[in-house]
């Protein structure tokens, strides 16, 4: 196999990882699995590059205020469209149309206000995105950080998990009512789960701008490749998230190069149902075992 | 299920009107165009409604099985010059045979794998018609499809529309068949109530796949129709806007009713025509509309009707006519099945649930596991009836080994069971619920019950009597048409009963059914199921109330922390020392027994 | 103290409470002092897990009115009541099976304050009263025997040092001796000053530690006394054994020893 094929797959698969973690920062207290995820990631490389390319803004501010901006929006979008309907009833599935259509609303408002255009969008300053020509792969400077920020970022995430905080996340998603019962309160975690989720989309679309441009496009594929990687490295699991994001980027990169790249999200699709399929909890994650 | 709001006459007039349509609109209008598509477009979301309604499976690329339809007919007929009737047909298949394949592995899962699966399998084909250029033509598309023709009679828009309303109107029937059927029953009950569906023998997963596949089927045959009347088939016909709107035509009709994807799909096409300047905001629309459709009205335009219908007419308190009419019959005699448990353990973490228990319960007996809580009584019914999967020993129902099998599977061979909380289908009325019971008894398929074959209808109204005698049998016969979600809790635990008799249970395992009953209650429920012994049934019944179990059982085990402390008949085992140290605890004793 | 002898700790008046369209509680009326335990008792199925419910939160009272510690909690969110003082160990013990005891402990203490000195003391003092638990404290929850994970949600409730504890069905499924110890637990939480009220199946035997008692059957409290006199009294034979007795089976005549 190409060197240079792989490391692209590994590359890509980072980014996939990222939107993958950010399902699940936000799947775990509430069991909802945001359909307006891919969206949030555009809307956070849109802004950044409006801020950035058109504004001026330095790069930190701009990433900051980015993150903050989509955060905010992934919690109206809890208010309005999430916690009314989880209200209702705590195991329907109607948050799958309300979430949809936050989808729609934040693509088609963005593609107005920014039009069909893609926005380039330079790394941050020390980084390029020449190629390096180390040995046979054009990997550039951007892309080797891209990889190892992720690492970190996944490492952070699962360290924030092991605050206490974090692990009244996890006893909420274990068991709601007990969490209510020790003065956990699931419907504030749940808001704060969305406003980090959809500021973690924020900051994946803000890295990923470099290597795929700010565009409107950018939501569906993400949020596709984001839940394959999810779903393949079992859902809560962070750490599988990471793996199966290697697993899709790599397996998409190799398809692309042995077929054509038209066969991309055919080959994905395809590693994701028979993953399913055979181990339908993922890679990762083991059936768990429930007390009625 | 509530019946149609919408009276025949209603319903008659709406089809006149549409017959007649044609009388008043040139053969090549717009018009007529405008309503040819509104038909084909009720297809699919008939069929959408069937799954997302019904089933509660939301599928987000509808589109994709309306290509398939579309693709199939295109080519077949351009390429290689199938009559437009076959072509249809292998459209249908293939949308139902590719939909299944993709959305397998979903059916096992959480439902917004499949939203997300489907989701995923639109955007997949949507990129394989432009990839397959050999096959598909590519962006360009497929041209020229010829119409449908029939005896060397070519059709013209009129025919096609009239073929078009047929097909509508056939479509619509099939399916309030098939949900006012056992299959209707099902879809609800796995959609709501899980563990109900596997208690009478319905398989969740298999459910899910028959509505699926109607449902892709039906988009299938609209899009073979798709093609004919636009008669050039290309790839932007099929975006995942197109799968919104399917959505969002259900949505906005109702979803779960018969009625709404035809009301959606009528404002539908009003819709754009009222906003014909704003079509660059549709897609913003849509989202706004989804949304707070979903937030203020879930259940759509119909549901808006219904409620509104109710306010101002509200519908007598019917006594239900249905009790008068059937008179009590006697049961005939049930054929009770034994239980032999052998050896039986279960762990949870660190708690050891069962430890090693053995019990054998003699056909025909009605046999109480007693016990302080937590002493495993329910596990060790979840374990006879298949919801759990023990950790060693054996479970035999009448001579065959049930370990392994299923919870469907050992309820379809005759053992049937109630929930400590009553688990009855909350949208459906009493009758249906008790209908439901007999998922796998009743013979009729699904083919032969969407066509109402004679047979089927037959045996539709046997079963339906016969659901009305167990009703009576247990007492509620007056609930019949009420919906369960209604109906007081005593009561919902004999509609339960009803429901595992009506499976044809030989074996009926009741967790508690005396908790939380009334005093007259008790009464009933202690004649009950001394009759339901009667006739030969066993009952293994998990209970508290020492009282109705010394009446009614012939049989007792106690069970203390997993493990048999004592058993055999009601009188001796409960003068047993141990059980009462179980009961009362260590003091109890030294305080003395009574003579 | 806000609290005072006089006036009930926690006291629940004309409360109906259920699920959906079912009401199970019908206009109960209950009184919890400082520092008593106070026993619920009934068979399956009449109301007492439904009870404890509606006082924590869970399930909203219909009607009436519930005060602790001199504030209306009627409608008041669970972990409002939980911060108030009043906990709820829930039938089945409820734990977060997948996380560790010492996980499970501090989470007992979530959204509270407190002092690294004022945190090791309570540790200490759940040790000192469940001394297992420090020999298990980094194994998952799930992994303990009934009778630990007994204890570890009563030590859970305990990083709040709570004013009342609601306990339900603690003896679920333990061994005599396991028991035994979980009652010593709640005597000693009360020595503390923490009052109980306490669901239990193990009449008898929760009559005896109990300072007062409510009998309840179907939704309603049918008698109210002090535990003595209830244990000596007829509407717990109605209530628990039905009214005819199981043939032979021991009456609970006796009060405590």
């Amino acid at each position: 196999m190409d060197i240079d094929v792989l490391a692209h797959g590994i590359v890509a698969g980072s980014l996939y990882a990222l939107v993958a973690v950010s399902f699940n920062i936000l799947y775990r207290p509430t069991n909802v699995f945001n359909f307006a995820q891919g969206e949030l990631v555009m809307l956070g490389a849109m802004i950044f590059a409006s801020l950035t390319s058109l504004a001026g803004m330095p790069w930190l501010v701009a990433f900051a205020g980015t993150l903050v901006a989509v955060g905010c929006i992934g919690l109206v979008e809890e208010r309005i469209a999430v916690a009314p309907i989880l209200a209702r009833s705590q195991t329907g599935t109607g948050w799958v149309i309300t979430t949809l259509a936050t989808s729609l609303i934040i693509s088609n408002l963005v593609g107005r206000f920014w039009g069909p255009d893609p926005i380039l969008v330079k790394p941050p300053a020390l980084l390029s995105m020449d190629s390096l020509d180390i040995g046979a792969s054009r990997i550039s400077s951007y892309e080797i950080a891209l990889v190892l920020v992720t690492l970190v970022l996944v490492a952070i995430v699962e360290r924030v998990y092991r605050t206490l905080k974090g692990k009244a996340v996890m006893a909420v998603a274990e068991d709601r009512e007990a969490a209510l019962l020790r003065g956990i309160d699931p419907g504030s975690l749940g808001r704060w789960s969305f406003f980090l989720g959809a500021a973690f989309a924020a900051m994946t679309g803000v890295l990923a701008a470099p290597i795929l441009y700010a565009s409107t496009s950018l939501g569906p594929d993400l949020l596709l490749k984001g839940f394959a990687a999810a779903a393949v490295g079992s859902i809560g699991n962070n750490r599988g998230a990471l793996i199966a994001g290697y697993v899709i980027g790599v397996t998409e990169a190799v398809g692309a190069s042995l077929l054509s790249p038209g066969y991309q999200e055919a080959v994905i699709f395809i590693v994701v149902l028979a993953v399913l399929l055979l181990k339908p909890e993922g890679l990762f994650g083991s059936p768990n075992a429930r007390t009625v | 299920m509530s019946r149609a709001v919408i009276p025949f006459t209603t319903q008659a007039a709406a089809l006149g009107v549409a017959l007649a349509l044609p009388a008043f609109v040139g053969a090549n209008s717009y018009a007529l165009f405008v309503a040819t598509q509104l038909g084909i477009y009720i297809i699919a979301a008939i069929g959408l409604n069937l799954l997302a309604g019904y089933a509660g499976q939301v599928s987000l690329g509808h589109a994709a099985f309306v290509a398939i339809g579309a693709y199939s007919v295109a080519l077949l007929t351009v390429d290689h010059h199938w009559p437009f009737w076959a072509a249809a047909v292998v459209g249908m298949v293939l949308a139902a045979g590719l939909g299944v394949l993709a959305a397998l592995p979903a059916f096992r899962l959480n439902t917004w794998y499949f939203a997300f699966i489907t989701l995923a399998f639109a955007l997949v084909f949507e990129k394989m018609i432009v990839e397959w250029r050999w096959l598909t033509k590519g962006f360009a598309g497929v041209v020229g499809v010829p119409p449908p023709s029939a005896f060397g009679y070519e059709f013209g828009p009129r025919p096609l529309y009239y073929t078009v309303v047929a097909v509508t109107v056939i479509a619509f029937i099939l399916v309030r068949n098939v949900v006012h059927s056992r299959f209707g029953r099902a879809f609800v009950a796995v959609r709501d109530v899980e563990p109900a569906a596997l208690a009478v023998g319905a398989s969740p997963q298999r459910t899910k796949l028959v509505a699926f596949v109607i449902s892709a089927a039906l988009a299938g045959i609209a899009g073979a129709f798709f093609a004919v009347q636009k008669t050039v088939v290309t790839p932007d016909d099929f975006t995942a806007d197109f799968s919104i709107f399917f959505l969002l035509t259900v949505v906005l009709g109702g979803l779960g009713t018969l009625w709404g994807p035809i009301i959606g799909a009528l404002v539908f096409f009003l819709i754009p025509e009222l906003l014909a300047g704003l079509q660059s905001w549709r897609m913003l629309i849509y989202g706004g509309m989804l949304l707070g459709l979903m937030l203020f009205a879930p259940h759509g335009l119909y549901g808006a009707l219904r409620q509104a219908w109710r306010r101002f007419a509200p519908s007598p308190a019917k006594a239900s006519a249905a009790a008068d009419s059937s008179h009590a019959r006697e049961h005939p005699p049930i054929a009770g099945l034994g239980l032999v448990i052998s050896g039986l353990r279960k762990q949870f973490g660190g708690v050891q649930a069962l430890d090693g228990v053995d019990l054998s319960v003699p056909a025909g007996s009605c046999y109480a596991i007693v016990g302080p809580n937590g002493s495993g009584k329910t596990t060790l019914l979840n374990l006879a009836s298949g919801y759990y999967v023990p950790d060693a020993g054996s479970v035999k129902i009448g001579d065959v080994e049930a370990l392994g099998s299923g919870a469907q599977r050992i309820a379809a061979r005759g053992v049937g069971r109630t929930f400590q909380t009553p688990r009855l289908i909350a949208d459906l009325t009493a009758l249906d619920n008790v209908m439901l019971g007999a998922y796998t008894r009743e013979r009729a398929g699904l083919l032969s019950t969407a066509l109402r074959l004679p047979f089927a209808r037959a045996e539709a109204r046997r079963l339906r009597q016969e659901a009305l005698g167990f009703l009576q049998f247990v007492g509620v016969a007056d609930r019949a048409d009420i919906e369960a979600g209604e109906i007081p809790h005593g009561q919902q635990r004999l509609i339960e009963i009803a429901r595992a008799m009506m499976g044809g249970a030989r074996l009926i395992l009741l967790d508690e059914p005396a908790a939380g009953l009334s005093m007259s209650e008790l009464e009933r429920l202690e004649r009950l199921i001394m009759r339901i012994c009667g006739l030969g049934a066993t009952i293994v019944i998990v209970e508290h109330h020492l009282d109705l179990v010394a009446n009614v059982a012939t049989h007792v085990t106690v069970l203390d922390r997993g493990t048999v402390l004592a058993a055999g008949k009601p009188a001796a085992v409960f003068n047993d020392e141990r059980v009462m140290r179980a009961y009362m605890g260590e003091r109890a004793l030294k305080a003395g027994v009574p003579a | 103290m806000k609290a005072t002898v006089s006036l009930p700790l926690l006291s629940a008046t004309n409360v109906d409470a259920g699920y959906g369209h079912v009401r199970v509680l019908e206009s109960v009326s209950i009184d919890v002092r400082q520092g008593r335990i106070v026993v619920l008792v009934g068979r399956n199925g009449a109301g007492k897990s439904t009870l404890l419910r509606a006082l924590s939160g869970l399930n909203r009272p219909t009607a009436g009115k519930v005060t602790f510690d001199g504030r209306d909690i009627t409608t008041a969110r669970p972990n409002a009541i939980v911060d108030a003082g009043l906990l709820h160990v829930a039938e089945g013990r409820r734990l977060f099976r997948r996380q560790s005891v010492a996980d499970n402990i501090e989470l007992g203490r979530y959204a509270l304050r407190l002092t690294e000195q004022e945190h090791d003391r309570r540790v200490d003092r759940i040790h000192q009263l469940f001394p297992i638990l420090q020999e298990k404290m980094n194994l998952p929850a799930g992994s303990l025997s009934g009778g630990q994970q007994q204890m570890l949600a009563i030590a859970q409730a305990m990083m709040r040092e709570p004013k009342l504890l609601m306990l339900d069905e603690p003896s679920l499924g333990l061994a005599p001796v396991l028991v035994d110890q979980v009652f010593a637990a709640i005597l000693a939480l009360r020595a503390q000053g923490v009052a109980i009220l306490l669901v239990e199946q193990l009449v008898e035997h929760a009559l005896e530690i109990a300072d007062d008692a409510y009998v309840m059957q179907n939704g309603r409290v049918i008698a109210s006394g002090p535990a003595a006199e209830i244990a000596a009294g007829d509407a717990l034979q109605a209530a628990f054994m039905g009214e005819h007795g199981a043939p032979h089976h021991p009456e609970p005549r006796q009060s405590g020893s």
